[in-house]
């Protein structure tokens, strides 16, 4: 990208005080975080796919960096430099660039340098309130710079992991399909197995001696594995101690001794999946789902019928809000409600603003534990051509 | 570099007999110009082509550029070095030599990993032992990362590595790696395993030709004449 000329600059300062003094109206105070971050938060977070995504670099010493690719991770890191548990309450908002590689080449749409316009709330326990403030604060920072026009798309990952947790399965299922919950595909293809054959990928590995490991007996199991490699004349090497493999076989063997997921289960997460209704309309699915299937998420549920209504107390017309149950599964930080605002001239790859709930994020970031935490941004270049028509 | 072809071969060693021994075979005879020493050469018989010996792990950088419009390279060494390399180069005929296959290998010993998928679901069990993700070694870090992605796996640290990658498992310094085998003997020395999915590239040495370099049609005979001569 060309230098702004002189006269964007001016139009994006403008309009970035007016959006910064909504926010600091509600409360929010202003930070400016380092536009220069340490790769490794970033890289535990997004992992080895944030290279792709983004500029990182060596610097003189042998450190690695990135150029910001959002502002919510320095937000958090700022955060925990005030906070070292970084359980104290917080409001933040701020205005700056990010930085973002655009493997299919930059356009005004989607440039390699933008700014973003945002807020960001930190330790406040309750969370449909502070979900519903945080949507309501970046809508009323858009109309105030003139933006009316536009659709919400919403998504609630906290429905998912209950879902996932509700469901009667073993535990180490379970979490295979939490890992996948990211990669929509794999999540499916995992699913598929469970109901197919739950240890069908083990070929290659040694079968005679993943029959005899008892999954209760971890001592035996170990002496066994030990034998075998001493008889194949393995050596073992490697940070992976003798006990963690045999642990991870014993989970194999059991595996291949258990009863596969019952189709109707995968079917049920199928429907969930699958659920993409306006807002209201879509709890009511989810909760016809689960009671013809006897599974339980009340909680979940009540937390998404609260946070809708607390939206509407607020003036927000949920009406225009349309719910999908796949949104919020590609950025691995986000844990429960997420958001994106919608301009119909802009299309639906180009937000004008989003966020949501990333209650994890603190952790990776160094607190002692999860924190609760949300926010939003607006991409202020998209946000001027939205309101210039 | 005006109106001549520039060839990049490699500079020495057994790749640089191997390079001109193939090209010889076609009747393409490449001499060394002035001193003996030097990085300059001709072609018999073409008279607008310059030789240039180059390091072989530059050869890709050279094409990459534009720097020479033919070049005589490894296709692990194209795709690490370009991430758009369909675009910029062509690949013109496999030579027969420098075979090597670009793997994935984790330590033999770990009896329940066969396949990325693998590595994958014990990725989140790994972290929770050891407070970080797996660490992959190697000198390809574009080749492993495509590869990676390719096969849904994200929960690793690349560690670069420019020799001795074979051993950074056993002292601790990576958990598996990511490199160039011929034979496998040194991995097996290593007490390394190559996954069941895990050959990421059949590489050998191939005649390349550059997209973005200056073509003019006096090059473009150069070209055509050490095609002809090479039955390409």
């Amino acid at each position: 990208m060309v230098a702004e000329t002189a006269r964007e600059f001016e139009a994006l300062e403008a309009q970035a005080q007016t959006l910064m003094a909504t926010f600091g109206n509600a409360g929010h105070e202003a930070v400016a975080p380092a536009a220069l971050q340490p790769a490794d938060v970033y890289l535990d977070v997004i992992g080895e796919a944030l290279r792709a995504r983004c500029y990182v670099f060596t610097d003189p010493d042998g450190d690695e960096y990135c150029l910001r690719p959002d502002l919510t991770v320095p937000i958090c890191r700022l955060h925990l430099e005030r906070h070292a548990d970084g359980v104290d309450k917080a409001k933040y908002c701020y205005n700056g660039s990010a930085f973002r590689f655009q493997p299919r080449g930059a356009n005004a749409a989607h440039p390699r340098e933008f700014r973003q316009c945002g807020i960001e709330s930190i330790g406040s326990n309750e969370r449909e309130k502070t979900d519903a403030h945080t949507l309501a604060i970046i809508l009323e920072a858009l109309k105030v710079a003139g933006l009316n026009e536009w659709k919400l798309r919403i998504g609630d990952l906290g429905l998912f992991r209950a879902l996932l947790s509700a469901i009667d399965m073993p535990e180490r299922w379970r979490e295979r399909l939490r890992h996948q919950l990211w990669r929509p595909q794999a999540f499916r293809e995992e699913l598929v197995r469970l109901t197919e054959a739950p240890a069908s990928h083990v070929s290659g590995m040694p079968d005679k001696l993943i029959q005899e490991l008892a999954p209760d007996k971890q001592d035996e199991a170990q002496r066994h594995i030990a034998r075998y490699l001493d008889q194949q004349n393995i050596e073992l090497i490697g940070i992976r101690t003798l006990e963690e493999i045999s642990r991870n076989l014993a989970r194999i063997a059991a595996d291949q001794r258990a009863e596969r997921l019952p189709v109707a289960t995968a079917n049920l997460i199928e429907g969930y999946i699958g659920v993409n209704a306006p807002a209201r309309a879509a709890g009511a699915r989810v909760k016809d789902l689960m009671r013809d299937t006897g599974v339980d998420i009340s909680p979940a549920l009540e937390s998404y019928h609260k946070r809708l209504q607390l939206l509407a107390d607020l003036g927000v017309d949920v009406t225009r809000a349309e719910f999908s149950a796949e949104f919020g599964r590609s950025l691995e930080y986000y844990t429960g409600f997420v958001f994106e605002v919608l301009v119909p001239d802009l299309g639906k790859r180009s937000p004008v603003a989003g966020g949501g709930r990333y209650d994890g994020l603190m952790r990776m970031c160094g607190a002692p534990a999860d924190v609760a935490a949300v926010g939003g941004a607006i991409h202020t270049e998209r946000l001027l051509k939205a309101v210039r028509g | 570099m005006t109106e001549r072809l520039q060839l990049a071969i490699p500079s020495k060693g057994r790749m640089m007999e191997q390079a001109t021994g193939v090209l010889g075979e076609g009747g393409v005879n490449v001499r060394k110009t002035g001193n003996e020493r030097g990085y300059r050469g001709e072609i018999e018989g073409i008279d607008n082509v310059d030789v240039l010996f180059v390091s072989a792990s530059e050869i890709a950088w050279y094409l990459k550029t534009g720097k020479a419009h033919l070049g005589i390279t490894g296709a692990d060494l194209v795709q690490e070095r370009m991430t758009d390399w369909e675009t910029r180069v062509e690949i013109i005929k496999p030579l027969g030599f420098g075979h090597a296959d670009v793997v994935v290998a984790v330590p033999d010993c770990w009896l329940d990993v066969r396949t990325v998928a693998h590595l994958d679901e014990l990725a989140g069990g790994f972290r929770a032992a050891h407070g970080r993700w797996f660490r992959v070694a190697t000198k390809y870090v574009n080749l492993a990362r495509q590869f990676f992605v390719g096969h849904g796996f994200n929960d690793y640290r690349i560690v670069e590595s420019l020799g001795a990658t074979e051993g950074t498992p056993a002292a601790g310094t990576a958990d598996l790696i990511v490199d160039i085998t011929t034979t496998g003997a040194t991995l097996k020395a290593n007490a390394l395993r190559i996954l069941d999915d895990g050959v990421i590239l059949k590489s050998q040495a191939n005649l390349v030709a550059s997209n973005v370099a200056e073509w003019t049609p006096r090059i473009r005979e150069a070209q055509n004449e050490i095609m002809s001569r090479l039955g390409v």
